[in-house]
């Protein structure tokens, strides 16, 4: 593994009972990057965050974090390391604040004013002193947010942090993340929100089934899996799999799931969808729509074999 | 030391502290009030001058110690269950653990943050049941000219201390069975289910369950007096002994949650 890495993992296996979670996860995560870590439900995310941070411990395999091994023994690296795992926990009956001070007295010593200077910037300021009974889920999640930020860490761990924000909730994170990254530190963020992901990460890494199936910038899979995606009749699936199979090259069609009608997934140019509109129509199939581009969902939905993510946004129609 | 006393303010700051010293409080009112009420009447029956022993001083100080603890003990169990069941079912230990934290190390902070709260509990506990216990006794026309009696007194702190001792151990086992039930509630129940049978077993085989955690607790302080069945008197075990039973069932409790915890998986 590198030393300018800011995370890596290799072999990383773990089961549960005779549930295989992870099975040779290799992820490499570049400093100073907001780093996109997608899969579908039970791929594995959760899991390997959980790893990360000590909360569980592998099978096999091995971490390195900031460019030292992480593993049972080493927890002092995770003082260096701000996490947010599931769901933000919290004492009810204390404030915002008092949360806060009660989480800093853990882990890397934490400077008081930090405390404040963190709910300025999440913009929980006005309610420092609310308990946190009375917050709303982004509110918690806001702090949650400010929680993993308390030791002001080189690598941010974030599991689904847009969960529960509201719109503006979600641009802020996005900026402050952002920001974070362009001042060296690196950010990991699980999310299911694909087109959010698209929009915040440089590098991402999709896992399916335990597994890494791809990991690259951003920019250059988006340049290079363009897809279009043609939804025909049911009984017109075969004849123009063939057809699209001939235009694209074998092994370049899926079969997509999930409507009622059938979309078939074509890895296409997404400029030239009037070409496989073309093709299909030549042959009499019409196709009732078509869609193209090169975002993450069509990447995602080829990667993981079409097991879906939580609400992806629409293709562009062509 | 940052743990500890973060640790500390959470409990102060926690409804169930203030709940349960309160309960503590309102069931020693009702206790002695009740008590100095009716003692007069009572004293006149066959065997009530014992009554009136009760709110007697300086036997008044004892018997007041007494009533804490045999009221405490179980809601020191609940206490100590509630506090270390949250911490897993909120997922603030996991939170403390993802930040670096030990976790045997981050258990015990804790745990010695429940015993000073204790301490304090069972002080203040104490002289409001002191307090509720003179006013039984002039409720009841008893003198309590026996309040200055120094002897006993001089005894208080040590009683005290053992009483507090007492406390924390069955705090300590409400604390490690919620523990390995990574659960708030199920840690409650758990734990009154085993102070209620073990106080259910002693019925049948107090020679053997002398030794268990509930009632070498029970044991620690001495009381006065001895018990006794049919004429013959029941073996309790010696207040000195007890202390070291009591120590080996706090220190064991608390090698089994820190074992427990350091092996677990997080989750949730």
């Amino acid at each position: 593994m590198s030393s300018t890495l800011a995370l890596a993992t290799q072999g990383l296996a773990k089961r549960f009972g005779p549930q295989v979670a992870l099975d040779g996860l290799d992820l490499s995560v570049p400093s100073g990057v907001v780093y996109g870590f997608l899969g579908p439900n039970g791929a594995g995310k959760t899991t390997t965050m959980r790893i990360l941070t000590g909360l569980i411990h592998a099978d096999a395999g091995s971490v390195e974090l900031l460019g030292a091994p992480f593993g049972r023994g080493h927890r002092r690296r995770l003082f260096e390391v701000g996490s947010l795992i599931e769901a933000p926990s919290f004492y009810p009956f204390l404030t915002g604040r008092e949360n806060l001070r009660a989480l800093a007295a853990t882990g890397a010593p934490t400077p008081g004013r930090r405390v404040d200077e963190l709910l300025e910037i999440v913009g929980l300021t006005d309610r420092a002193r609310t308990k946190v009974s009375g917050y709303s889920l982004g509110m918690k999640q806001r702090l949650g947010i400010a929680a993993a930020l308390l030791s002001d860490p080189r690598l941010l761990l974030l599991d689904e942090p847009a969960n529960g924000l509201d719109p503006a909730g979600i641009v802020g994170m996005r900026d402050t993340l952002r920001a974070l990254a362009a001042s060296g530190k690196t950010v990991f963020v699980s999310s299911h929100i694909l087109g959010e992901v698209q929009q915040m990460a440089d590098v991402i890494g999709i896992v399916a089934r335990g597994r890494l199936v791809r990991e690259g910038s951003i920019a250059t899979l988006l340049g290079t899996e363009g897809a279009v995606r043609v939804r025909v009749e049911p009984d017109q699936v075969v004849a123009a799999t063939g057809l699209l199979e001939r235009l694209a090259g074998e092994g370049s069609v899926t079969r997509l799931p999930g409507e009622e009608m059938a979309w078939i997934g074509v890895r296409h140019d997404p400029n030239r969808a009037a070409e496989v509109n073309r093709v299909l129509a030549e042959a009499g199939i019409y196709a009732s729509r078509i869609e193209a581009g090169s975002d993450l969902e069509s990447i995602f939905l080829e990667l993981t074999a079409g097991e879906p993510a939580v609400s992806p946004p629409p293709m562009t129609p062509a | 030391m940052r743990i500890f006393v973060a640790s500390l303010r959470k409990l102060v700051r926690r409804p169930a502290s203030w709940v349960t010293l309160l309960l503590t409080v309102v069931l020693l009112a009702l206790v002695f009030l009740a008590l100095g009420a009716t003692a007069r009447q009572l004293a006149d029956e066959p065997g009530g001058e014992d009554v009136l022993l009760l709110l007697t001083f300086p036997d008044a100080y004892t018997n007041v110690l007494g009533f804490i603890l045999g009221l405490g003990g179980l809601l020191a169990v609940i206490y100590g269950a509630a506090v270390a069941g949250s911490e897993w079912t909120w997922g603030t230990l996991k939170a403390a653990v993802a930040r670096g934290e030990g976790r045997t190390w981050y258990l015990l902070m804790t745990f010695a943050a429940i015993l000073v709260l204790l301490a304090a509990g069972l002080l203040l506990a104490y002289v409001a049941g002191v307090a509720l216990a003179a006013i039984g006794a002039l409720l009841a026309g008893v003198s309590t000219s026996g309040m200055g009696e120094l002897d006993t007194l001089r005894r208080l702190p040590e009683q005290l201390a053992r009483g507090w001792l007492a406390l924390g151990e069955q705090a300590a086992l409400g604390f490690a069975v919620a523990t390995i039930a990574r659960s708030q509630l199920a840690g409650v129940g758990v734990g009154i289910g085993a102070y209620f049978a073990e106080s259910f077993a002693s019925i049948f085989r107090l020679d053997i369950v002398q030794y268990l955690p509930f009632n070498a607790a029970g044991a620690v302080v001495p009381v006065g007096g001895s018990a006794s069945a049919g004429g013959q008197p029941l073996p309790i075990l010696d207040p000195n002994t007890a202390v070291v039973v009591v120590l080996v069932y706090l220190v064991a409790a608390l090698v089994v949650a820190g074992l427990f915890t350091e092996r677990a998986e997080i989750g949730g």
